[in-house]
């Protein structure tokens, strides 16, 4: 009989180690929502005010296809325009789609810039797609998408 | 607390109409407030920079907007019409409030 409820106990108190840590890892995944949580609609409807925005060949978003590290992933946006003050580009909005805060960075830009280009390294959570929008003078809006896959998140 | 920061102007040597590149480079953890400890298990604050300012002989040329999901020491990379000799300032802001800035002169040649 001892043999038995030994036996009994064992199984019981290995079914609880099985259970605690999936209950933290699921605590974990409700903290990984963060403080600035954005989505990319939300920002969207923000900036163009719901107009909305149609993609264009003019804007160019350069990002790695594979990025093997999520933490740093290089990425060029380049606008064609004249950049004069009658012309030119006001804004260019970098999203990642599916990090908890979409926003990236918002540039703004004036005439006095010469050219309509933007560089920067950016963090990606998962595989996911990366958004630039550019905000021009006569009040349109275009955007460039590129999915990036990611082998290694690089938020948290 | 100081931060290093550089501003570097590509390529060296420009004239007056010129269009040239400006790299801005900040040592910043910019931490995202998402990351734990490892030693502790505590959550580490958030700390990033949210805003950084160019300007030109004191006329603002571009502004960007960041928040927490730009890279560990980050680099900006934006272009500038040289328009005459003068000063490039560049201010950057961190969420909590600390303001620091750099400068570099400008010296177009011809």
């Amino acid at each position: 009989m001892q043999r038995r409820e030994f036996f009994k106990k064992l199984g019981s108190a290995a079914a609880i180690t099985a259970v605690i840590p999936m209950m933290s890892f699921a605590a974990d995944a409700k903290k990984q929502a963060g403080p600035n949580e954005f989505s990319y609609e939300k920002a969207l409807d923000v900036i163009t005010g719901g107009k909305g925005a149609k993609a264009s060949p003019k804007v160019s978003l350069k990002a790695p296809a594979i990025a093997e590290n999520g933490a740093v992933v290089p990425i060029t946006v380049e606008v064609e325009s004249p950049m004069t003050e009658s012309d030119y580009v006001k804004a260019i909005h970098i999203f990642a789609t599916k990090n908890s805060n979409s926003r990236s960075a918002s540039v703004h830009l004036t005439p006095a810039n010469g050219k309509a280009i933007f560089a920067a390294r950016i963090k990606l959570g998962s595989t996911q797609d990366v958004i630039a929008l550019a905000e021009m003078s006569d009040g349109t809006f275009l955007t460039a998408t590129q999915s990036v896959k990611v082998t290694i998140g690089g938020c948290g | 607390m100081e931060r290093k920061s550089l501003i570097k102007i590509k390529p060296k040597k420009y004239k007056n109409g010129d269009v040239v590149k400006i790299n801005f480079m900040v040592m910043h953890p910019m931490e995202t407030g998402l990351r734990k400890d490892k030693k502790t298990g505590k959550i580490v604050p958030a700390q990033y920079i949210n805003n950084v300012k160019f300007e030109y002989n004191g006329k603002v040329i571009t502004t960007i907007n960041v928040w927490e999901s730009l890279s560990a020491n980050p680099v900006f990379t934006i272009y500038m019409k040289i328009d005459g000799p003068g000063e490039l300032k560049v201010t950057f802001t961190e969420n909590t409030g600390e303001v620091n800035e750099t400068s570099t002169k400008i010296k177009p040649k011809g």
